[in-house]
């Protein structure tokens, strides 16, 4: 299973400004002091080397989409955050080398941070697409018509040409959708989310656990997340908040921390967690900081096997 | 992990021995707890968690400790965390925990 990151940012797309981009080649120009470099191979080696994540490059600012790619050739993607539109486009490309035209969504929930990619989706467009859109909601159809209505946005959901399909999933059933075994699971958010988990003809599990909060009164009931993270190959684990602000100020905004996540791994004995949904008002250096303190938790508070901790960026691929 | 309660220098004082888990958070909670009551009956305006044998807490560790901080608060009851080792002191910033509690070197010296 190949897993592929085209959105990771929570809550809101942000991008960086132009001072930001200059920083960053300030400091690199910097850091490269009298190095001289030939050809912009040598200098994307310099780059990526000898410069930190933060530095270097971006985590980006497209909110939440993840592609799970599998065997069996139709496409499954978590939540229509405005990643989707670059997903969408290189669909596209797939789709004209022979893809299958089958797109599968699976929505955490119908916030408008999951949904706002969906009206920039074109393969939408194309009468000889099939999109499933899997959800926990009853009213993931509402959801989806109702923001391209014409007081939200100039083209509606009739124009769509493609056949669409709403299917509804529920927690505790266990589905077969094109040879993968998808699972469900409630989670804690306003309106509530739901939390998948995926497994391919091969046996790799990779988790999708989004917008879910944990809360301090109900910490007996992380066992069945426990459960439903149990042994898998990835977590993609929602980290938007430090606990503290997660107990704290942001307490019920419906979001977890990167602690918490990486408890219920460990305890899950999962073998790798990625950080996502990452906090919009965070710059990349905060990120990167909260990825290198995730790391540092993990180890000092690991009794078991190790717990890879990654940290997803917009553009990130990890094969399991 | 284990923990005993004593009342010294117009505290209750909890001293937390070995680590606070998953297996372990519900006792500590449970004597966070009983800390917090004393305090109140007795009239005693800290509740010292002495951490100096503590080996680390996880996530459910800490959360406790802000589920005690609602219970102290009712009462006007200060929580102080006293004498964490570098791990926990470590664990505490990573947390941001650090932000939230009154942290002192020394469980001895009076709050």
């Amino acid at each position: 299973m190949l897993v592929r990151f085209w959105g990771t940012r929570g809550s809101l797309p942000v991008a960086p400004t132009a001072a930001t981009i200059r920083r960053k080649l300030a400091q690199a120009l910097v850091s490269a002091g009298s190095l001289q470099f030939y050809n912009i191979a040598e200098a994307e080696l310099f780059v990526e080397k000898e410069l930190s994540f933060a530095a270097g490059a971006t985590y980006g600012g497209a909110t939440s989409c993840v592609e799970l790619e599998t065997a069996n050739g139709s496409y499954f993607i978590c939540d229509m955050g405005s990643g989707l539109r670059a997903f969408g486009l290189d669909s596209l490309r797939r789709n004209a080398a022979g893809h299958s035209k089958t797109f599968n969504f699976f929505q955490s929930h119908l916030h408008w941070d999951h949904i706002m990619g969906f009206p920039f989706f074109a393969p939408a467009f194309d009468p000889t697409v099939t999109i499933r859109i899997h959800s926990g909601h009853p009213d993931a159809e509402e959801a989806l018509r109702r923001q391209q209505e014409e007081i939200s946005f100039p083209v509606p959901f009739n124009w769509l040409r493609a056949d669409i399909q709403f299917v509804r999933l529920t927690p505790g059933e266990t589905y077969e959708v094109d040879g993968v075994k998808v699972e469900t699971i409630l989670q804690n958010h306003s309106h509530d989310s739901y939390g998948y988990r995926f497994t391919d003809a091969d046996g790799k599990t990779a988790i999708y656990s989004t917008d879910s909060e944990h809360k301090l009164e109900n910490m007996a009931d992380e066992a069945a997340f426990i459960d439903f993270f149990r042994e898998a190959d990835l977590v993609i684990c929602d980290t938007m908040y430090s606990l503290a602000d997660s107990v704290s100020m942001k307490e019920d905004w419906g979001h977890s921390s990167n602690l918490v996540a990486v408890d219920l791994c460990h305890s899950a004995e999962a073998k790798c967690l990625a950080l996502f949904h990452h906090e919009p008002t965070y710059e990349d250096e905060d990120i990167q900081r909260m990825h290198e303190e995730s790391i540092r938790y993990e180890e000092l508070t690991r009794e078991g096997p190790p717990l890879d901790v990654i940290c997803s960026y917009d553009g990130l691929e990890v094969r399991i | 992990m284990e923990y005993s309660l004593a009342v010294q220098d117009d505290a209750v004082h909890v001293r937390v021995d070995g680590r606070v888990d998953e297996a372990t958070w519900e006792a500590f909670g449970g004597a966070l707890s009983d800390a917090v009551q004393q305090a109140g009956q007795s009239g005693l305006p800290t509740v010292v968690i002495d951490l100096s044998e503590l080996d680390y807490m996880s996530s459910r560790g800490l959360r406790v400790l802000t589920v005690a901080k609602r219970q102290a608060d009712e009462g006007a009851i200060a929580i102080v965390l006293a004498s964490p080792n570098e791990v926990m002191s470590e664990i505490l910033a990573i947390s941001r925990y650090d932000k939230l509690f009154t942290i002192t070197g020394s469980a001895g010296a009076k709050q």
